[in-house]
């Protein structure tokens, strides 16, 4: 089991593409307050594939969500490629998230009116690329992920595991340089959520940041480092390479 | 049992050498299961007493090829038909030594847990990461070992579960 790392040189001054500095978010105020995240410091390197894994309710969407800016921080920094999330107007901090981030929801958010390939296109054309051009991209971008064949479709036409690969398609087309991905495998099977993992790991491996939430180990271990949540904070996390197989 | 059985499965294709046939078993289990040259002699040789391989002619280095016999084959065939029974695992450390953490006074049982869940979690990524590469009879192989290593995280994922909501005496 002696695979050569396939990381670039680490010691690389390139500023991570996501990264948080003691973030903390707290839903509400007084004694109903909940921590969500207290006090997460993370980062995400071009090229690294960072999987995060912890129980249930301890922090792990409100940190996806923070580190593409869709949700502001209690306190501490967020910055993407560089720039900081704080200091940028609503709409700032919008075309940023166009431009460089692609999700995943846990819940998927396909709109329900559109076809695959019009829910693929839909970010492309929200940054002003041309409906010809966007609606190339989807079908290229959903043959991709093994949709070819679901481009017209419908998502109450689709399996889950279908509208599963859709939604990736939405979050991959435009090259974007920080993929997140909130439970991406959630109505699969493990040879479909492999083969999502293969993918993402493709896109790590091309140069984006990815960080992916899971509660399934086998996908986790996908992960060059995997980070470890419990109530709000990073308990452990353990990273490939380092130590061989038992 | 099982060496000699993968010896005889990959005898059925020609006669081989003994070093041939530890660099096959080698090859189709992903490494993941070492033998040494004594090993495969010695089931050779132990084989060819039961009348399941015959030996053949010697090199000029005196190495002797061996292939399988009919009754080697008929051993083959029960062997693939048989379905493997539950064996009886060897106590398992890791159980044994949790159950003593909760037991022991002092310990910090959460910090146990999640030291073995990183140190799982590393062979998992190595495993992951081997099975890129691999052909299929290696990754079926490296498939069981993630399975058997994904089933100790969700184990020890449920024990930190537990051990939050009923901390040490409620064990
Ligand atoms: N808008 C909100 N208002 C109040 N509390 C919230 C809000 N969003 C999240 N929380 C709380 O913050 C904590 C963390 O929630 P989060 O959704 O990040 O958990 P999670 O780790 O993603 O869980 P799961 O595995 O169930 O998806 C939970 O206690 C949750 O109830
Ligand atoms: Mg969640």
């Amino acid at each position: 089991m002696t695979t050569r790392d396939p990381d670039p040189d680490p010691g690389t001054a390139a500023a991570p593409v996501a990264r948080l500095v003691e973030v903390t978010r707290l839903h509400g105020d007084g004694a109903g307050a909940v921590h969500a995240l207290k006090g997460v410091s993370l980062d995400v390197a071009a090229g690294e594939l960072v999987a995060v894994m912890g129980p249930s309710g301890s922090g792990k969407s409100t940190l996806l969500n923070l580190a593409g800016g869709l949700d502001r921080p209690s306190s501490g920094h967020i910055q993407v490629e560089g720039v900081e999330l704080g200091g940028l107007s609503a709409a700032g901090l919008a075309a940023l998230r166009r431009r460089n981030v692609g999700y995943v929801f846990q819940d998927l958010n396909l709109i329900p009116s559109l076809t695959a390939a019009e829910n693929v296109m839909l970010p492309r054309e929200l940054d002003g690329v041309r409906t010809a051009r966007a609606r190339e991209e989807a079908r290229a971008v959903l043959g991709e992920v093994g949709a070819g064949d679901l481009a017209d479709r419908f998502p109450d036409e689709m399996s889950g595991g279908q509208r599963q690969r859709v939604a990736i398609a939405r979050a991959l087309v435009g090259e974007r340089r920080l993929l997140l991905a909130d439970e991406p495998t959630g109505a699969v099977d493990t040879l479909v959520g492999d083969e999502i993992l293969r993918l993402l790991r493709a896109k790590a491996d091309a140069g984006a940041a990815v960080l992916v939430v899971t509660h399934e180990p086998r996908y986790a271990a996908w992960a060059d480092r995997v980070v470890f949540l419990k109530d709000g904070e990073i308990v452990d996390s353990a990273a490939a390479g380092l130590v061989s197989a038992r | 049992m099982t060496i000699r059985h993968g010896l005889l499965a990959l005898l059925t294709q020609g006669p081989r050498y003994g070093y041939q046939l530890r660099a096959e078993f080698e090859a189709s289990t992903g490494a993941t299961w070492p033998l040494n040259i004594g090993q495969v002699y010695t089931t050779l040789s132990r084989m060819e007493r039961d009348g399941l391989v015959a030996p053949g002619e010697q090199d000029e280095q005196g190495r002797m090829v061996y292939a399988i016999t009919e009754k080697g084959r008929a051993e083959l065939d029960r062997w693939f038909a048989t379905p493997v029974a539950q064996a009886d695992r060897p106590r398992d450390e890791l159980v044994i030594k949790l159950a003593m953490a909760i037991t022991a006074p002092g310990v910090d049982v959460a910090r146990v847990v999640q030291a073995q869940r990183s140190a799982t979690m590393r062979t998992l990524q190595e495993l992951t990461r081997a099975k890129r590469g691999a052909g299929a009879a290696q990754r079926l192989v490296l498939d069981s070992m993630i399975f058997q290593a994904e089933a100790e995280q969700r184990w020890l994922a449920h024990c930190e579960a537990v051990l939050a909501a009923s901390p040490k005496e409620g064990m």
